[in-house]
């Protein structure tokens, strides 16, 4: 009898299993491809979070109320990147993606994105720096969600105190006005420890690629497929990087770096008033305004031997869209990508972000009450000739490892910055090398080669 | 009625059959099909024979990769070994509130490791770092710990020691198992404790120190969330992993036939390890039901 109700309590216990498998096959979430109502659904991944991600859920929400045919479906994630090519391999890819400009080369070498036909939209309407960040050539790959040039963000009040009079004099229009600001801008304290430090290229050492940038070098030659880091100008450019760590000491710099402070956030030596200046992107007025709203500052371009006041130099990053390959509607998220070009949607979503507009064209209205006081110094940075992007190269993400293992090797004094250098371009050479062998196994054109 | 009872066994654990079947054995094969390709994963995989093996020999990042996982392994397996049977030999003693203690060496081991490194990383910081803040309160300056590749490596192998629940809970359950005669009989005789711990007890439970140490082996050589997540692999690849390069040729790289190849000899490596183990084991490990 026992035994019987045991076996019934089983069945029950397994068909129960049975049948919430069923339930959850046939009434689980599925992938939002179907017909919504009568519209179609776009599946549109995305990488931001937060009051970025809200910034462009406007730009979805506009695309929704502007017409009753296709229906956006938004989604924030992590790991964007990799989630795309996992997607994009299995088969069954969303239909708008939202990368970054570096990784453009890699997909498009791959041919794992669909070239853009984006009505009324051409190179030139773009900013000069952006267009190669977007085209391959004149085939456009992708759209531009916003755009971000890396500028110096200065602390005024430690300039007041030290005496350096920049309402008069302006902004360093050198590298030699920059670096002689420095000593007046270090405080150590009693014991010699570093109290207060003037600029630090490695806080917080996000864009260690762009140094070379400032010096005329580039890391690689897009017109002979060549890499170039140990060059005369990049090996200049890695030397004024490690005399900024020589200057303090790389002892006394990890006392620095490892004090503790009360902002738990990556800004927090700037924010603490312990650094009096710092590169970054065009969203650290955000942050200031959030963190630190009693901070008197303002953002420059840092000169460098190229570049000048009214062309200055700086790295410059996009994010981007794009439609993969195997997407289930295609001309719909063409449709889609072609409504976040307009230039009110472009500057709705760069002006929540505190950027500048990645275009040419410009509404009096988005300088108006824009988040970053700034934002000029941003802006002249991307319509610059001198602004530059990452190497338009598939193996970046490989080139950039091998990069950042020599940099730390610099910035840490185990290494002259020629040694160091030529390691990384040896190491270089044997990944563009393998990216030849395998172009050449497919049959395949190298990106950036398409006149 | 022989045959008849193999088909019944084999049709009880066909579920595990398949699974074992479906998401080892044919990962397995795959994985070595495609170590002998050249596939991006966004595009058809291309035969390139040994190609990517002959590579891998002359792969600066594998002798750094594998030079770090060495190490870790030589270091970490030592250390988690000593402490986990120290602790456990604590914790077998009658003590006040000893649930409590056990629990607590344990309860770390529930927690996943991506929470636990991101704890640490906070911890180890300097700017919110208790560790930091603690060596202060004591007038030491605590180091910057993933600025320097010695102490990120430091940092990593004292984190592991955290999670040294599983272990200590094995260790413990073996010591129970040690006959107390022979310890009785060894103190009549005028043994030390220490001469007790090592003639008698260690003896008693080296199948289970053995088989700590294969598990350990396995998992060490493995290593990937914790310096994933606490240091990248930096600084200058000073604490990057054999796992974290197969992860990065897969995923960032696009690279998934080297990829392949990486795995598949992390697999044979830690094969051949886990067979000599086995093999030493046979000369120091004493096992009770051999006893003549």
């Amino acid at each position: 009898m026992r035994e019987s109700s045991g076996r019934f309590i089983g069945l029950v216990f397994l068909g129960g299993i049975a049948l919430a498998a069923l339930g959850y096959a046939i009434f689980g979430p599925k992938p939002a491809t179907a017909v919504s109502g009568d519209r179609i659904v776009l599946n549109y991944w995305e990488k931001w979070t937060g009051s970025e991600a809200a910034a462009m859920q406007q730009v979805v929400d506009a695309f929704n109320a502007s017409q009753d045919r296709v229906h956006v479906n938004y989604l924030t994630m992590s790991s964007i990147d990799e989630k795309a090519m996992l997607s994009i391999a299995g088969g069954a890819p969303p239909d708008v993606l939202g990368l970054w400009s570096f990784n453009l080369p890699f997909y498009a070498q791959a041919d794992a994105i669909l070239p853009l036909d984006l009505q009324g939209i051409v190179a030139e309407t773009y900013a000069p720096a952006v267009r190669p960040l977007v085209f391959d050539g004149d085939q456009q790959l992708a759209g531009v969600n916003t755009c971000s040039s890396v500028a110096v963000y200065v602390n005024l009040t430690h300039l007041d105190r030290a005496g350096l009079d920049w309402r008069n004099g302006g902004p360093p229009r050198t590298l030699e006005q920059f670096d002689a600001m420095i000593p007046h801008l270090t405080i150590h304290d009693e014991e010699g420890n570093v109290e207060q430090a003037a600029f630090l290229h490695m806080d917080p050492g996000w864009w260690h690629w762009c140094w070379p940038g400032y010096f005329g070098g580039q890391l690689y030659d897009v017109e002979t497929d060549t890499a170039t880091i140990d060059s005369p100008e990049n090996i200049a450019a890695f030397t004024w990087f490690q005399e900024g760590q020589r200057r303090y000491g790389r002892d006394a710099l990890r006392r620095f770096q490892s004090a503790p402070t009360d902002n738990p956030s990556p800004y927090r030596n700037f924010l603490t008033g312990r650094l009096s200046m710092t590169i970054q992107g065009p969203w650290m007025a955000r942050v200031i305004a959030e963190s630190a709203p009693e901070l008197n500052w303002a953002a420059w371009p840092l000169p460098g031997p190229v570049g000048s006041p009214d062309a200055p130099a700086g790295p410059i990053e996009c994010d981007i869209l794009v439609v993969p390959r195997g997407a289930p509607h295609p001309d719909e998220a063409m449709e889609f990508i072609a409504f976040t070009q307009r230039q009110d949607m472009v500057e709705l979503v760069s002006s929540l972000h505190a950027k500048p507009s990645p275009l040419m064209d410009v509404s009096a209205d988005f300088y108006f009450n824009h988040l970053n006081t700034s934002i000029a110094a941003h802006e002249a940075i991307l319509h610059s000739p001198n602004g530059f992007g990452t190497p338009p190269v598939a193996t970046w993400p490989e080139m950039n490892a091998a990069l950042t293992a020599g940099v730390d090797r610099i910035w840490n004094g185990d290494e002259d910055v020629a040694t160091a250098l030529s390691e990384v371009q040896a190491e270089v050479e044997g990944q563009l090398e393998r990216a030849r062998i395998r172009r050449q196994r497919r049959g395949q054109e190298r990106f950036g080669a398409r006149p | 009625m022989r045959w008849r009872n193999t088909g019944t066994g084999l049709l009880w654990i066909s579920p595990w059959i398949v699974g074992f079947a479906c998401f080892t054995i044919l990962p397995l094969a795959l994985g070595v099909w495609y170590s002998m390709t050249d596939w991006t994963l966004l595009e058809a995989p291309i035969p390139v024979g040994t190609e990517n093996y002959e590579r891998l020999l002359g792969d600066q990042v594998v002798h750094v990769a594998l030079w770090n996982t060495l190490l870790y392994i030589v270091i970490t397996i030592p250390l988690l070994t000593v402490a986990s049977i120290a602790l456990a030999i604590l914790l077998s003693r009658p003590a006040r509130f000893q649930a409590l203690w056990r629990v607590a060496v344990f309860a770390p081991s529930v927690l996943p490791l991506v929470a636990l490194a991101t704890i640490f990383k906070l911890m180890y910081d300097g700017e919110l770092g208790v560790v930091n803040r603690g060596l202060d309160a004591v007038g030491v300056q605590g180091p910057e710990w993933f600025a320097s590749e010695t102490w990120a490596m430091v940092a990593i192998i004292l984190m592991n020691l955290w999670v040294v629940g599983p272990a200590m809970v094995i260790y413990l359950a073996s010591l129970r198992d040690v006959p107390r005669d022979l310890n009785e009989a060894a103190s009549i005789d005028g043994v030390t404790w220490w001469g007790r711990l090592v003639h008698v007890t260690l003896p008693m439970i080296s199948p289970v120190i053995l088989f700590n140490v294969i598990i350990g082996l396995i998992n060490a050589a493995q290593v990937f969330v914790v310096p994933y997540i606490m240091t990248g692999g930096g600084p200058n690849r000073g604490t990057y992993f054999w796992s974290m390069y197969v992860y990065d040729a897969a995923f960032r790289y696009g690279d998934m036939g080297y990829a392949s190849t990486l795995g598949i000899v992390q697999f044979l490596a830690i094969l051949l390890l886990t067979i000599g183990l086995l093999l030493v084991g046979r000369r120091f490990v004493f096992y009770r039901g051999a006893m003549p």
